[in-house]
């Protein structure tokens, strides 16, 4: 599997565009001043590589684009032979007016994790640059399976960002998907002070809907606190466990297992959990809480028990510290 | 819209039996998250019509966004876009994350499309149906709604509005049986989110290009549905 791309292999080495600066690609807060608009790029491929005696095989990662500040530097095989990437941002975070792509493609029967090396901090917009944006692209083929599970987006107060996601499915592919959105810079006392938040996912199969979510989050015009929006919580995540092909009553079986656990893992005012299927193919838990911590214990529960479930083994957890 | 000619009474009288709360199509069977909200006290007759206005300019303006293209999905020379009112149907399913709430849209699309066969006999209401079902595709209730718009010739501002106001009007009714809110209250509760409604229908006309400027964030009200079926006691469907 591979995105239709006129660019070739042989231009795919790591490029670093000749007006940056390494220092530019390391700081922390954008110049007001900075003139560089960058256009990150990271195309990723993980194909499976049987063995020799076809009794066993391993997923390999080819990169067939890469350009700052996006950037893998290597894959760890899990114990489960996955390929395990860290994404990386060279920047530190999204600054004002950068386009970053992100495409990746998991052919048969690969098995790809995707983690952050940290959270992803949208910095403040910069007066003249248009919004941040993160396009996204991402196809699971027959047998593959994708466990992209990143840090939180923290938006700094100011920050204007703009995320496109397209998810498309195969049947038989996997899919654990998560994305959490925190308030802001919390420990500065900065709680939805950002100027606007536009989240877009499209999550397919064969052409079909699974899932669309249009975010337009701006604070200061509709306020994140009303009862019908997040009430007290100020952490939002959405999980998506998908398997195309499998039959609607056994996602109905997951959800009323995982259910359960949403109960026993919610506390009302302070963390809450649901669960629910899909119109097809899987199902999701969202989550709200008031704090970082219970997000990263639920999802870790929820994903631990969903893989068990589908995949008869459990969930192996990147090489970080949660 | 002026009703000096009998077809247009005609037309006025048919939106309002549509828009009637006693349409017998399910509607008070649903409260699409209110009763865990209400539950987990996350919901109080205080914060009721700031939540109705905010809920009204979040799933308002989507619901009536997908009932104005119901409403267009039958052309002029009376045909049925088959593919168009499929796809509108999978597209709102996929915007519908909670099942609960989903399937009561679906309940009740269906059951207003087949109220409206029993009256009379409308070739492409069975097209509508009869196509959804070989694809396997969920009828929402707002498609359905604007499609029986579309069919009975009715204007499609007043049939957006019509709906958006049977949607307020079902939210305070499901209020009124989970809180202490009295009728009279309730019915000034709708009264004053008349210029709510009207905002929600002119946002949702200009949505209409194509469905990709929509925007919908209600997570603690989609919690709140998918929480549903563990509620201890429950009055409602969903």
């Amino acid at each position: 599997m591979s995105f239709n791309s006129s660019t070739s292999e042989s231009i795919l080495a790591t490029r670093t565009s000749s007006s940056l600066g390494f220092a530019d690609l390391l700081r922390d807060e954008p110049s007001e001043t900075s003139p560089v608009r960058m256009q990150g790029r990271l195309w990723l491929n993980f194909d499976y590589a049987a063995s020799a005696d076809q009794t066993a095989g391993h997923t390999r990662l080819i990169v067939r684009a890469q350009q700052p500040p996006l950037q893998v530097i290597r894959a760890f095989t899990t114990t489960e032979g996955a390929a395990l990437v860290h994404l990386h941002n060279l920047s530190g975070g999204v600054l004002g007016g950068d386009h970053l792509e992100l495409k990746v493609a998991v052919g048969p029967h690969a098995r790809a994790q995707l983690t952050s090396t940290g959270a992803t901090r949208l910095y403040r917009q910069r007066a003249g640059f248009p919004p941040a944006e993160q396009h996204t692209e991402i196809k699971v083929a027959e047998g593959g399976l994708l466990e992209y599970l990143p840090d939180p987006l923290i938006p700094f107060a100011g920050a204007c960002y703009h995320q496109k996601t397209h998810i498309d499915l195969t049947l038989g592919a996997g899919l654990f998907w998560w994305e959490t959105i925190a308030p802001g810079r919390e420990a500065r006392g900065e709680s939805f002070e950002y100027e606007r938040l536009q989240i877009q996912l499209d999550l397919t199969c064969a052409g079909r809907p699974l899932a669309l979510e249009r975010l337009r989050l701006e604070p200061a015009l509709r306020p994140l606190n009303a009862a019908a929006r997040l009430g007290p919580y100020r952490y939002l995540t959405s999980f998506y466990i998908c398997q195309p092909g499998r039959e609607a009553v056994q996602w109905l079986r997951l959800e009323t297992a995982l259910l359960e656990l949403a109960q026993q893992l919610s506390q009302p005012g302070e963390v809450i959990w649901g669960v629910s299927t899909l119109p097809a193919h899987g199902l999701i838990v969202r989550g709200l809480s008031q704090t970082h911590p219970s997000i990263v214990t639920g999802l870790l529960t929820f994903w631990q028990n969903a893989k068990q479930a589908l995949y008869g083994r459990p969930a192996v957890p990147p090489r970080k510290i949660y | 819209m002026s009703i000096n000619s009998p077809d247009a009474a005609l037309k006025q009288l048919r939106l309002l039996q549509l828009a009637d709360s006693a349409l017998p199509v399910g509607t008070a069977a649903h409260s699409f998250g209110l009763e865990t909200l209400i539950a987990e006290e996350a919901l109080t007759v205080p914060q009721l019509e700031t939540f109705l206005a905010d809920y009204i300019a979040e799933a308002g303006v989507l619901e009536a966004s997908f009932c104005r293209a119901g409403h267009t999905v039958v052309s002029l020379n009376e045909i049925l876009d088959e593919a168009h009112w499929l796809e509108l149907n999978f597209r709102l399913s996929a915007f519908k994350p909670a099942r609960e709430s989903r399937m009561a849209s679906a309940m009740l699309g269906r059951r207003l499309l087949r109220l409206l066969l029993a009256l009379e006999v409308w070739p492409l209401v069975e097209q509508a149906l009869e196509s959804a079902q070989q694809a396997g595709a969920e009828i929402h209730y707002s498609t359905a709604f604007g499609l029986a718009g579309g069919i009975l010739e009715l204007d499609e501002e007043a049939t957006a509005l019509a709906y958006l106001q049977q949607m307020l009007t079902g939210l305070v009714s499901a209020c009124q049986r989970l809180l202490p809110l009295g009728q009279s209250e309730a019915t000034r509760l709708v009264w004053r989110l008349k210029p709510t409604v009207l905002n929600a229908a002119q946002l949702s006309r200009a949505k209409d290009a194509g469905l990709m400027t929509l925007q919908c964030f209600m997570p603690l009200v989609e919690v709140a549905s998918m929480r549903h079926p563990i509620l201890h006691t429950r009055l409602f469907m969903s």
